[in-house]
């Protein structure tokens, strides 16, 4: 059972851009390594390990296999040589790049998505809606969260429907292509109508508010809360330069 | 001019008074409204009835400010609202400020769902959603919820998730959130539609609640049968002009006689067959519904019921082999047809007459079938208009057409009198009876008891769902 | 008290400041661009490397957001229900279409149908709200917030230009979007991330490396073989969609109706 962390959700996600920036300016790949470990315990003790596996993998496997092709199989720096065949040189440069920048988008990759599976999706649009954001983002947040698995639904209805009047079931380019208009014609017509439908009793009930806006739902916060932000920002945007400014007289 | 003389509640004020000369949506080239009048007395019930596509919605539209869109439909006329005048002239109209407008005027719309902003976790968000963007501040809201839901009556449904409600309770948080807001006028399009005996008393004594605090209503329906005894003023909408009714000749008029069950027909083939058929549905856990025995022999018609989530659709979906069973024998000895209740998610060509011929060989005996079969669901005028376009009760008999033009031998329908009106009911019977006289069957699922008993031989009462254990973990 | 019914006329006080926001927002996003080709940046793996790709990232997150901020107040309600339609449409086309065979990515469908319905700005709003949206489960997608926004953007100027009135254009202005959002879009992949995220194109990439091309040129030259093929797909299947709307919701929206962007199918 997944435990829910009762921070504000704007605290997660300043922690996570601070942490997220700091790793990627310091490149080093012990600290990647370590910050990975730690998002990985975290999501263990909250009870998303499963989840934040096989997110994290269906990104991470492609874009390492991609890294490996382009630096690792035809590296072009001239030191370390390990093999060469044809166009294809493997160096230890450039396997190293390979791994560097694989860790560089693992920390991203894993950081980001353990943000988003301890963030309640309820919180985040309410702790949006109360910040000084345009009253839109709130809704356009919440209305793409609860479409998506509405919408999937709907896709499957259709297909089902297409199957009962046998429709669909041509082989070949135009087969596909067939295909894909019966199942995205009635999909896009349900839901612009739906869209178009909804909007003008939006806007009956005051939406997007003119003036100031409140929100039933309250967000727990605390002065601490609030300090740690403000110092992760902080560190987000100061840590980076502290850690590479050395490196800049060396360019 | 005053309609409501003999009602002493509305005194002499008039809350709201409507003059459409004419109302044209853009593009189109008929005028939807013609020569409105109607003046809204305060706590008064006003009923306007209309077949589909009488121009109810527009007019419930235009009510609410909606209607008609700056720039690009043309209105003809003056309201007075709440001290203020409007006046539209052809396509120049003025900026509406609806929310303002809403402040006066509330619409339930048809799709109750619609009012919804389905972004809220719990009811209780939901009905004070138009507050938050009015900046109420929180202790006021709290309060405001509370009168509500003792006034009305809410207090189970206030933690439920808002996605997950029935159609009457959909309704209910939908009216109450219109309530909300306090509008002296409520304009309810199709309030009771769709609804069975238990939600459409609760809607009932929500309206009835409203007005006792002192809400103005127009309603727009099909039928004024449930407001009989209680109406100020009752119009009758036709191509949409107005027309004044009295309550007795609408009250009375009944589309069908008083019915009968039909004979069973004598022993026939059996044409579908279930034996101790279990189903499930892909990824769940449980079974929907176990042990069902079921035969339906040709010429015969036969009524599933049972309540919500008893697996009616379901079994017309196991029939139509979109699912397999997972214990059990299915038998289906032939072709099967079905009809999907919201049968908009079968629909994606540009007209009706392509629509009910896709897929068909240009010289089948099927494709030359397409004519016989639009003139016998009255479709031939809406040849060549884009399904959307029309009524919904029109694009429900539009699905129709696609499934039938396959002569289908054992019909499927799964809430078919849903979303028709009178003429679509007639039309949808006659398909019943033909397709039984060919030999064929018709298994259907409705709520509509009326038609359950008019139509079917029989009726197979779905064993009730077994209740949701708590999970072991 | 009795609110208004009528809305008072538009007033320009904030129509600068958002005019402001937006111009500063390309400006960032040329701005940044041109610096990375014109400096060209070597030695990924070590500190500049780091340097180079968080500066990249900040600033085209920046650009799009500013972006966004500037255009999101004029958006009409009706655009507004639109949007997470068409991020919706994004994903789940995407996925649909792009489980089949090709290997595009076409997850870009929904964007250009707000653009073509709705015209530029909705469009440039859906494509960097998309973007921030879809980073909730892939955070890699983040600095491309830019280029969904260019797309969007590319959408709404060739329906306004009359794309649509002939179902032969809407590919060709495709091909052209592809071109500048595979352009812009490439420093990102190859400065941030040091490649690209797909195995596909990372093998075309690393193919143009073992011909001698430096990393931007090599993944900008990918995208110029990926990207244009791909929007043209994407602004053809959007457009036949649009064709496929009854006229009375297609004409509901202001900018098909101002501009004719059906033009005769529009008015038949």
């Amino acid at each position: 059972m997944p435990k829910s962390i009762n921070l504000h959700p704007f605290t997660v996600l300043a922690l996570t851009a601070a942490v997220v920036t700091m790793t990627t300016a310091a490149g080093l790949w012990w600290l990647s390594c370590a910050v990975i470990t730690v998002c990985v315990l975290v999501a263990g003790w909250t009870g998303h390990l499963r989840r934040l596996a096989v997110l994290s993998a269906a990104i991470l496997i492609p874009t390492f296999a991609s890294l490996l092709l382009i630096h690792g199989l035809v590296s072009q720096q001239a030191s370390g040589l390990i093999a060469v065949a044809g166009p294809f040189r493997v160096t230890e440069g450039g396997l190293e790049a390979a791994t560097v920048l694989g860790l560089r988008t693992a920390v991203l990759v894993v950081a980001g998505l353990l943000c988003t599976l301890l963030i309640s999706k309820h919180q985040l649009v309410a702790a949006i809606d109360l910040s000084p954001a345009p009253p839109q983002v709130g809704y356009l947040l919440a209305a793409t969260l609860f479409l998506l698995p509405h919408m999937a639904d709907k896709q499957r209805t259709i297909g089902q429907a297409q199957a009962l009047r046998q429709a669909g079931t041509g082989r070949g380019l135009s087969g596909w292509f067939q295909r894909v208009r019966l199942r995205a014609v009635p999909l896009v017509l349900a839901s612009l109508q739906d869209a178009h439908d909804r909007s003008s009793h939006l806007s009956a009930r005051g939406f997007p508010a003119a003036g100031s806006h409140t929100r039933l739902r309250t967000v727990a916060d605390s002065v601490t809360q609030q300090r740690v932000r403000w110092i992760s920002l902080l560190c987000a945007v100061v840590g980076p330069t502290a850690i590479l400014a050395p490196f800049w007289g060396s360019a | 001019m005053i309609e409501n003389q003999k009602n002493s509640r509305t005194g002499n004020t008039v809350l709201l008074d409507l003059k459409i000369e004419r109302f044209r949506y853009s593009g189109a080239e008929l005028d939807s409204l013609q020569h409105i009048e109607v003046n809204v007395a305060p706590g008064s019930l006003t009923v306007i009835v209309g077949e589909s596509g009488s121009g109810k919605s527009t007019l419930g539209e235009v009510f609410a400010g909606i209607l008609p869109r700056q720039g690009a439909d043309q209105c003809l006329g003056t309201i007075n609202l709440a001290g203020q005048r409007i006046e539209y002239t052809g396509l120049e109209c003025q900026r509406i400020n609806v929310a303002g407008w809403a402040k006066h005027v509330g619409l339930l719309p048809q799709e109750a769902g619609h009012y919804l902003s389905r972004i809220r976790e719990r009811v209780a968000e939901e009905l004070v959603f138009s507050l938050e963007n009015e900046g109420v501040p929180r202790d006021e809201m709290c309060q405001r919820i509370t009168a509500l839901s003792t006034q009305l009556g809410l207090d189970h449904l206030l933690e439920r998730d808002p996605a997950k409600l029935s159609g009457g309770q959909e309704r209910l948080v939908a009216l109450a959130s219109l309530a909300i807001s306090e509008p002296s006028i409520m304009v309810l399009d199709e309030p009771l539609a769709g609804l069975d005996a238990e939600a459409t008393a609760a809607v009932t004594e929500m309206i009835t609640r409203l007005r006792a605090g002192g809400t103005a209503m127009v309603v727009l329906s099909r039928t004024a049968k449930p407001w009989a005894g209680k109406v100020d003023a009752l119009r009758t909408l036709a191509n949409g002009q107005l027309s004044k009714a009295s309550s007795d000749d609408l009250v009375q008029h009944s589309v069908f006689e008083p019915t009968q069950r039909r004979a069973t027909p004598i022993e026939a083939n059996v044409l579908l067959e279930f034996g101790d058929v279990q189903l499930v549905h892909p990824g769940a856990e449980r079974p929907v519904l176990d042990g069902l025995d079921l035969q339906v022999r040709a010429g015969e018609c036969v009524g599933l019921a049972g309540a919500n989530g008893s697996g009616k659709t379901t079994v017309l979906k196991a029939a139509a082999g979109l699912l397999r069973p997972t214990a059990g024998s299915l038998a289906v000895s032939a072709t099967t047809g079905m009809l999907l209740q919201n049968s908009s998610d079968q629909l994606f060509e540009r007209t009706v007459l392509r629509e009910v011929s896709f897929g068909l060989p240009k010289k089948g005996a099927q494709r030359s079938r397409v004519p016989e079969v639009l003139s016998q669901l009255g479709l031939e005028a809406f040849a060549e208009t884009h399904p959307y376009e029309l009524p919904a009760s029109v694009r429900r008999l539009v699905a129709l057409a696609t499934v039938l033009v396959r002569e289908p031998r054992t019909l499927l329908l799964d809430e078919p009198t849903e979303a028709l009106d009178s003429a679509g009911l007639a039309r949808l019977q006659e398909v019943i009876d033909s397709v039984l006289i060919r030999g064929g069957a018709v298994l259907l699922s409705t709520h509509d008891k009326e038609f359950m008993n008019r139509t079917t031989h029989w009726v197979h009462l779905m064993s009730e769902n077994p209740e949701p254990t708590a999970p072991d973990s | 008290m009795s609110p208004n019914l009528l809305l008072p006329e538009e007033t320009s006080s904030q129509v600068l400041r958002r005019r402001i926001l937006a111009t500063a927002g390309t400006l960032l996003l040329i701005g940044t661009y041109l610096v990375l080709v014109i400096t060209q940046p070597t030695g990924i793996a070590e500190g500049l490397g780091q340097g180079v790709a968080l500066v990249t990232f900040a600033a085209y997150l920046a650009a799009a957001v500013m972006l966004l901020v500037a255009v999101l107040p004029d958006l009409p309600v009706s655009t507004l229900t639109l949007i997470p339609v068409a991020l919706a449409l994004n994903i789940i086309l995407g996925q649909f279409v792009g489980s089949v065979m090709v290997p595009l990515y076409l997850d870009s469908i929904g964007t250009v149908l707000v653009g073509f319905l709705a015209g530029r700005r909705a469009g440039a709003a859906t494509g960097v709200l998309s973007t921030l949206i879809w980073s909730l489960f892939a955070p890699t997608v983040l600095p491309f917030a830019a280029g969904a926004a260019l797309v969007g953007f590319l959408a709404g100027t060739a329906a306004r230009f009359g794309a649509l009135r002939r179902p032969y254009l809407a590919p060709v202005a495709g091909v052209v979007a592809g071109v500048l959002v595979g352009v812009v879009s490439a420093p990102v992949a190859a400065f941030v991330f040091g490649g690209t995220s797909g195995v596909g194109t990372g093998a075309v990439v690393a193919a143009f490396r073992s011909m001698g091309d430096s990393l931007l040129s090599a993944v900008t030259k990918q995208a110029l073989i990926s990207d244009p093929g791909d929007k043209a797909i994407v602004f053809l299947i959007a457009a036949l969609l649009i064709y496929a709307l009854p006229k009375r919701l297609s004409g509901s929206f202001d900018f098909i109706r101002r501009y004719r962007v059906l033009g005769q199918r529009g008015t038949k």
